[in-house]
């Protein structure tokens, strides 16, 4: 539920919440919580076993372990120094008034995204794009377009913009508010010229600060069926430009979609540490921010993915424990190491898009090629790719899906630490014509052969995704049963 | 007798312990005990903390370990410094030096700060004394904080590329004040690069914390330092 009446109850809470010291937030609160919580709910994800597990009592008991995790610890403001907590009750009622479907952009290229189940058969919500990544200000255009232009993307989310107008960008500045115009303006021209002008979306990735998302969310700019950000801060953490921007987005009835991206080896820990903070995070994005997307993306410390075997360990059954047990619609973030070019980038991209489907994600976002930090290093086709697998996904059980996922991460796991980052957008694709190059087709096409000799069909993306119904889910938010 | 490699092997045993449960307490007993035996706090540095602190440094590199466990050893480290080994170097008149002081901070605009937490604690635990501005830091804050200070390395974090110019500034902030020869600056974060290091003229770039420290210890002695 979101209103303002809640909202006024958020900032209440932020104003007036229990008092502590920010690092006895981070460095004992929550890992000593998650400890206890970890042997309470007996919570183990052992480094041999599947990682796409089937265990639904763990799955159980790991949304048992989030739920505690959030009631014990709740959301810490780092400008009032004091944290909004809620209790059991106050939060199964809250995520229980969150809906379980949505739309997002408008007529004729509205899209609805619903809430899904492990090994649900309905299509998972297809959000394609550079998520933040930096591009070079030439090729923005082209590189969004290509993305608008696939016609399984049913969503667009944003790349950030390395330089606007020639000039360095800097945050809380008036050129903040420039790139959040630039922004807009190229990703409204990308879906245009994709022919797809009723797109919905995911922005504004550039605003660091309130700034750019107060700048260009309204009516006649991105308006309330886009998808707007806002971010929680590693671990639980907000501030006041975040709750700005929160304030903003209910006040203007936008959609809000919000993301946690808890790190694999930080104060939550390991596999288990950041399966239970998934979990824990989606709920308190949810009873913090009133949000109607979350999205997690658990990033490993030194390579910056999602895609090593641990972090998928625990992003697995996180997934499941929330799909199981709630109806948020909860979306994942995939983050390859690779970039254009490589097969490592389609192994990482297939394996998590997998995983995702199998264990009842709503939505797939990305991918963040190159661990989204080499500028320019996405391109369209990659996204492609994700909805063929995860269209191609649907049906399969949780134990073929793990065998499908294990033998994808022995091709690409060697190849993290060599940083296989890959070639930019224009030495893959013709940046004019807005296609990909053969070179890359070739490896696209090779990868697509090895995917159908593992097993899955590949053949037709478009018949794979008619798989898919969509359904609403009838919810009460409590504790619900797989029918 | 006293600093035989068997008596340093069975207080690194014990001191290892000590920094896997988080025992501030035990960690003081085992240090006070040393040097009632006739070690010298700077030997019980060397042969003890050091070698188990560079061994706790390994471990969460290769993610054997996690930053929790990372924070309970340092903070045995900074009990057993603070309350027995630097009280008795100062009673034995000798300085406690720490290897340099290091100002470091989130960049304007950032707000990320769980990287830049652990360079912080990774240099502190490695005998640099750390200054740490947090999040969302102006440019002229590094600055004035290393003036203050007597800082010898300004570590400037950022994730974004909107915070990164803030990097540049504060070196051409330097030079222009006349203090980029005061201080040595190493910068560091997902989308910097040793190629923007380079330009924007830093010192050093840092891809994570391990190396940060390593580093810092060159730059703390004056060592050209080459990514």
């Amino acid at each position: 539920m979101r209103n303002a009446v809640r909202l006024l109850d958020v900032l209440d809470r932020m104003e007036n919440g229990p008092i502590i010291e920010e690092e006895d937030f981070d460095m004992n609160l929550i890992p000593d919580t998650i400890a206890d919580l970890q042997d309470k709910y007996d919570i183990h994800l052992p480094a041999d076993g599947p990682i796409v597990p089937s265990d639904d009592a763990l799955a159980d008991r790991l949304f048992d372990a989030g739920l505690a995790l959030a009631e014990t610890v709740g959301v810490y403001c780092t400008d009032t120094g004091r944290r909004m907590t809620w209790s059991k009750n106050e939060i199964l009622d809250a995520i229980g008034l969150a809906p379980s479907f949505l739309e997002v952009g408008t007529f004729p290229d509205a899209h609805r995204q619903i809430k899904r189940w492990p090994e649900d058969t309905r299509s998972i919500t297809i959000k394609g794009g550079p998520v933040g990544t930096p591009l070079p200000e030439h090729l923005f255009l082209p590189i969004q377009q290509s993305y608008a232009q696939e016609p399984l993307v049913d969503l667009m989310i944003d790349g950030s913009l390395e330089t606007v107008y020639g000039r360095e960008g800097r945050s809380r500045s008036p050129w903040e508010v420039l790139l959040a115009w630039h922004e807009m303006e190229m990703v409204k021209a990308a879906v245009q010229r994709a022919g797809r002008p009723g797109l919905g979306i995911g922005c504004t990735e550039n605003s660091v600060s309130e700034i750019g998302e107060l700048t260009v969310t309204s009516p006649d700019r991105l308006g309330p069926h886009h998808w707007h950000h806002v971010a929680m801060i590693s671990e639980f953490k907000t501030n006041y430009g975040l709750m700005t921007k929160i304030a903003h987005l209910i006040k203007s009835g936008s959609i809000i979609h919000s993301f946690y991206n808890t790190i694999y080896g930080g104060a939550v820990g390991g596999r288990e540490g950041i399966a239970i903070a998934i979990v824990s995070g989606c709920i308190l994005l949810q009873m913090a921010y009133m949000t109607t997307t979350h999205s997690v993306s658990p990033t490993h410390p030194f390579y910056g993915n999602t895609t090593s075997s641990e972090i998928l360990r625990g992003m697995a059954p996180a997934q499941q424990a929330l799909s199981r047990n709630t109806h948020l619609l909860t979306d994942v973030v995939i983050t390859p190491a690779g970039g254009p070019g490589t097969k490592t980038l389609l192994y990482e991209v297939a394996a998590q898009s997998l995983l995702a489907v199998a264990s009842g994600s709503a939505g797939l976002i990305g991918p963040r090629s190159a661990a989204g930090t080499e500028p320019g290093h996405v391109s369209g086709l990659e996204a492609r790719f994700m909805a063929e697998v995860a269209h191609a996904a649907l049906g399969f059980s949780r134990v073929e899906i793990n065998r499908l996922v294990s033998e994808l991460v022995s091709r690409y796991e060697a190849d993290i630490p060599n940083h296989p980052v890959g070639k930019r957008f224009d030495e893959v694709y013709d940046p004019i014509r807005v296609q990909p190059n053969q070179e890359w087709l070739n490896v696209y096409e090779g990868v697509k052969d090895e995917l159908r000799s593992l097993g899955l069909e590949m053949n037709s993306a478009e018949a794979n995704a008619s798989k898919g119904e969509y359904f609403t889910p009838s919810i009460n938010g409590r504790r619900l049963e797989n029918a | 007798m006293a600093e035989s490699k068997d008596h340093f092997d069975t207080l690194r045993r014990e001191m290892s312990a000590s920094l896997h449960k988080g025992d501030v307490k035990a960690g003081q007993e085992t240090a006070r005990r040393a040097l009632d035996q006739g070690i010298s706090p700077t030997s019980f540095f060397l042969e003890v903390i050091q070698p188990l602190m560079t061994e706790t440094g390994r471990r969460f590199e290769r993610l054997e370990i996690f930053l929790p466990e990372l924070m309970k050893a340092a903070k045995v480290v900074k009990g057993v410094q603070s309350e027995v080994l630097e009280p008795a170097l100062r009673e034995g008149s000798m300085e406690s030096a720490p290897r340099a002081t290091v100002v470091i901070g989130a960049c304007r605009g950032d707000i990320h700060d769980i990287g830049k937490n652990m360079v912080a604690l990774m240099l502190h635990v490695n005998g640099f004394e750390v200054v740490d501005l947090g999040v969302d830091v102006s440019t002229q804050a590094f600055i004035d904080a290393a003036r203050k200070h007597n800082a010898k390395i300004i570590g400037m974090s950022s994730l974004l590329t909107t915070s990164m110019p803030y990097m540049a500034d504060l070196i051409e902030r330097l030079k222009g004040l006349g203090l980029r020869d005061q201080f040595r600056v190493i910068v560091g974060g997902a989308p910097v690069t040793p190629a923007y290091a380079e330009r924007i003229g830093a010192d050093a770039y840092g891809s994570d914390a391990v190396q940060a420290v390593k580093l810092c210890e060159q730059l703390a002695s004056g060592a050209a330092v080459r990514n």
